[in-house]
């Protein structure tokens, strides 16, 4: 092996020293990770892309259940920001200190609506003690699974409304997230589906068959807040874009509701 | 009868033989390794087809590439004893045997499961499982199986090769049985001329895939091109004759030829049956005067009819009474006794070197 | 100790592991056997296509079972209307899940097996009468069936463990899909479900070894009957 000479080492070393610090000065801030609901999936998209074009800075998105996303924040997950479908397990956390204090926000609402895939909708009559099963025949009612999902919860509250949750429990479909219970309509795996009005609007494979009214359950509320220890470095500040009357208008395009 | 006529070439590897068995028989093929012996094997039981050829047993034809007819093996009624056995390793001795008899469908069943087991000793092995058989064991209920199939035919592809001098010597008995009782005819192929010997009626001679010479094996030993083959020293005649008279104190026995009588040390032999002697040529002591006070018990009488030059040594061809005997001697000796053809001499031959085997042929069945 | 929800969880995973070798059994022997035939033209490929569920995601698979058997897929439609079968939302259809997934482990086992058989022993058996189908049941299947017991197991851990094909496909529903591992998955995302995941982890656990143990007094037990 040829001994490499010292003016050339020297050379190396400089050009390295020099690459080093110069990607120091110029090393852009970390991203910021939100967790938001599935049903937020389309308006949250909007949103970080505008706030990445504003700020030039990144914005790591991760839509799942809100169960799940509480559970893995819980657990320690990395994200910044968390965008809730409930009160519920916006409190959950709060409970055991995992969101930062003053940051918890209550900015929209939604609406539950039944859906049946567009080539078999036909409207329903929502009421009392309804006969859900002759609608569903031997198929199943998909729905979030009530134990942990937001939107399974309401659906729950509006069948018990009606008096139709001891037929419709045997026959729900339990999907991971509001989302999953909506392609099992769109596929037509289930005749009928319980979902937000925004999810119904985002498909057009479905189509809204009947509109829960507010009193059949508790309001649909999402819940936004900073996740603790993570206060820095700008979540907050994207909090507030989320948030900001420009932001609103976004999510009413999307049909959320906006108090 | 079995009619032979076969070419087919594979790589570097060309065949093109043809020859006849006749039924009841053995009939051996003999051949240095590589000469095609088992590809004739193969071709009979149908697990290959020649390029171009006829097959004809007992009248029936299984294969003829000029008529496009092909038997596939499983219909030949061809039965085979494998070098290697190839028993079932999953069935005991019982269900291996009867193996074939279950797929005999439509066609007679005369050879019967208690006669097999008897002729080949395999009682006591019926319950065994394959694993625990020794090699001559193994053989046998091979060979079991392969009769219990009802061939037309059977084929033994170097059944004993795989196996040690002291297993051979086991099985070699139930071969000899076999061949004394079955009525069909059997090709058996060797490379090991003892075991041709003591089995074959017919001998077909193999080398690179040609027939060099066929014919009865008496003839055979005599030719040429079998003395080119086989190792000098296993080189003789083949007589065969009958047991005329025993002399159990002596253990010696006499066997008459036609008109030949040589005395042999064979003493469990009796009187009447037919024998088979090997005479080796090594053992033939030629001299131009009987001698006396010599301990060869025989000294016969004889003519030369050729001398056939071989490495190093000559194979004397003596004539006496309607057979012909082989002595091996040195060119030296041949110059000194001035010996040649036409020329009366004495041929002595001990006792003890003759090996003497009976050789009957009983066939039993149809 | 467990909860009736539970206990159903494990019966569904052994009720859908036990279906899924049965559905993939007969298959894989059959595929193994082609496969270790003679090459034919093709073979190279189908081999190929055969190992991809080993390749991709698991999701991927449940999704690609979804287009293909799910109620509007051509041949999920075809079972539909002329057997009245579903698959989705069905233990049948997490059997197929399992089994799918598992597939290619099961045929090499067979495979291997196969391979392993002395072709002399097939030509013995021809020339004791044996025909093609004959040769095949009495002499290439009883032989591969330390192969076939090895992919069976496989078959069954495989289908044990699986999550994102069954999810995918068939969904999470109690009773009827929620094996263990979906089990599982739904406690975590329940608040306060810790307690009952480690329930479910330490079940899951047990059966594992239970399989284990069972699958090794199995081989050893075909060792004894079938050894050389």
């Amino acid at each position: 092996m040829r001994t490499v000479s010292a003016p050339i080492l020297a050379a190396l070393a400089a050009l390295t020293l020099a690459l080093v610090s110069a990607s120091a000065e110029t090393a852009p801030p970390p991203p910021l990770t939100v967790f938001a609901a599935a049903s937020l999936s389309d308006a949250v998209a909007e949103l970080a892309a505008r706030y990445e074009r504003d700020t030039k800075r990144s914005v790591r998105l991760s839509f799942a259940s809100t169960s799940t996303l509480a559970r893995q924040i819980e657990n320690g997950a990395g994200a910044d920001v968390f965008l809730s479908a409930d009160e519920e397990w916006m409190a959950y956390l709060d409970e055991r200190r995992l969101i930062a204090a003053g940051t918890w926000i209550r900015p929209i609402g939604n609406r539950l609506v039944m859906v049946a895939p567009t080539d078999r909708a036909r409207a329903v009559e929502l009421s009392k003690g309804f006969d859900l099963l002759a609608l569903l025949g031997d198929g199943r009612l998909s729905t979030g699974d009530p134990v942990h999902v937001p939107a399974g919860r309401y659906a729950q509250q509006a069948l018990e409304y009606f008096s139709v949750w001891d037929i419709a429990e045997p026959r729900l479909t339990r999907a991971e997230n509001v989302r999953t219970a909506l392609a099992l309509v769109e596929r037509g795996e289930a005749p009928l589906g319980i979902v937000y009005a925004t999810d119904a609007r985002a498909s057009k494979s479905v189509r809204v068959v009947a509109e829960f009214p507010a009193a059949s359950h508790e309001a649909i509320r999402y819940s936004f807040a900073v996740v603790s220890g993570h206060d820095r470095g700008g979540a907050r500040e994207l909090l507030a874009q989320f948030t900001s009357p420009d932001a609103l208008e976004v999510f009413g395009k999307y049909g959320f509701v906006i108090p | 009868m079995l009619e032979f006529d076969c070419s087919l070439r594979q790589g570097h590897f060309s065949l093109e033989v043809a020859f006849s068995a006749p039924s009841p028989g053995v009939t051996a093929l003999f051949g240095r390794s590589g000469a095609g012996k088992s590809t004739v094997v193969s071709l009979l039981s149908g697990l290959l087809a020649a390029a171009r050829g006829r097959i004809v047993l007992e009248g029936t034809v299984l294969f003829d590439s000029a008529a496009g007819v092909n038997v596939p093996a499983e219909h030949r009624a061809v039965g085979c004893v494998f070098q290697d056995a190839r028993l079932f390793p999953h069935l005991d001795v019982r269900h291996n045997l009867e193996y074939g008899l279950r797929r005999v469908r439509g066609r007679q069943a005369p050879i019967r499961f208690d006669a097999v087991v008897d002729l080949l000793g395999l009682a006591a092995l019926l319950a065994r499982r394959i694993r625990e058989l020794s090699g001559g064991e193994r053989q046998r209920v091979a060979l079991g199986r392969a009769l219990l199939a009802q061939p037309r035919l059977l084929l033994l592809d170097e059944p004993l090769a795989s196996l040690d001098a002291e297993r051979r010597d086991e099985v070699l008995p139930y071969l000899e049985r076999l061949r004394e009782q079955l009525g069909i005819p059997i090709v058996y192929v060797s490379h090991d001329f003892d075991e041709v010997l003591r089995l074959a009626e017919h001998l077909v001679l193999l080398d690179r895939g040609r027939i060099v010479a066929s014919g009865p094996l008496r003839e055979m030993c005599l030719s040429e091109e079998l003395h080119a083959i086989v190792g000098a020293s296993v080189i003789g005649s083949v007589l065969e004759g009958i047991a005329d008279r025993i002399d159990a104190a002596e253990r010696l026995a006499t066997i008459r030829c036609d008109e030949l009588s040589l005395r042999v040390a064979l003493a469990q032999i009796e009187p009447g049956s037919r024998v088979r002697l090997y005479v080796p040529a090594d053992d033939v002591l030629i001299a131009l005067e009987p001698p006396r006070h010599v301990s060869a018990r025989n000294i016969l009488s004889v003519e030369i009819t050729r001398l056939e030059i071989l490495n190093g040594s000559v194979l004397v061809h003596l004539a006496v009474a309607g057979t012909t005997l082989l002595a091996r001697i040195t060119h030296s000796a041949v110059r000194e006794l001035d010996l040649k053809a036409g020329k009366r001499c004495f041929a002595l031959v001990k006792a003890v070197a003759a090996q003497g085997r009976r050789f009957d042929r009983r066939a039993v069945g149809p | 100790m467990f909860t009736p929800d539970e206990w159903q969880a494990l019966r569904i995973s052994l009720e859908v592991a036990a279906r899924s070798v049965a559905l993939s059994l007969p298959f894989a022997i059959a595929v193994a056997w082609l496969l270790a035939r003679r090459p034919f033209f093709g073979r190279t490929l189908l081999d190929a296509a055969f190992h991809l569920p080993l390749v991709l995601p698991p999701v991927v698979v449940g999704y690609f079972l979804l287009l293909i058997f799910g109620s509007r897929g051509p041949i999920g439609a075809w079972l539909s209307e002329h057997f009245g079968l579903r698959l989705v939302f069905t233990t049948s259809g997490a059997a197929l899940a399992t089994a799918v997934m598992s597939f290619p482990l099961v045929v090499r086992a067979i495979r291997l097996s196969m391979e392993n058989i002395d072709p002399g022993l097939e030509a013995a058996a021809r020339t004791l009468g044996a025909r093609g189908w004959d040769r095949f049941f009495s002499i290439t299947l009883p032989l591969s069936l330390p192969g076939i017991l090895a992919g069976g197991i496989v078959a069954f851990s495989a289908s044990l463990g699986e999550f994102g094909a069954v999810i995918t496909f068939v969904s999470n529903i109690p009773g009827e899909t929620r094996t263990l591992s979906l089990a599982l998955y739904t406690a975590i995302q329940t608040p306060d479900g810790d307690v009952a995941a480690v329930r479910i982890a330490a079940l899951s656990v047990s059966l594992g070894l239970a399989g284990l143990l069972l699958s090794e007094w199995l081989a050893r037990f075909a060792r004894r009957r079938l050894g050389p």
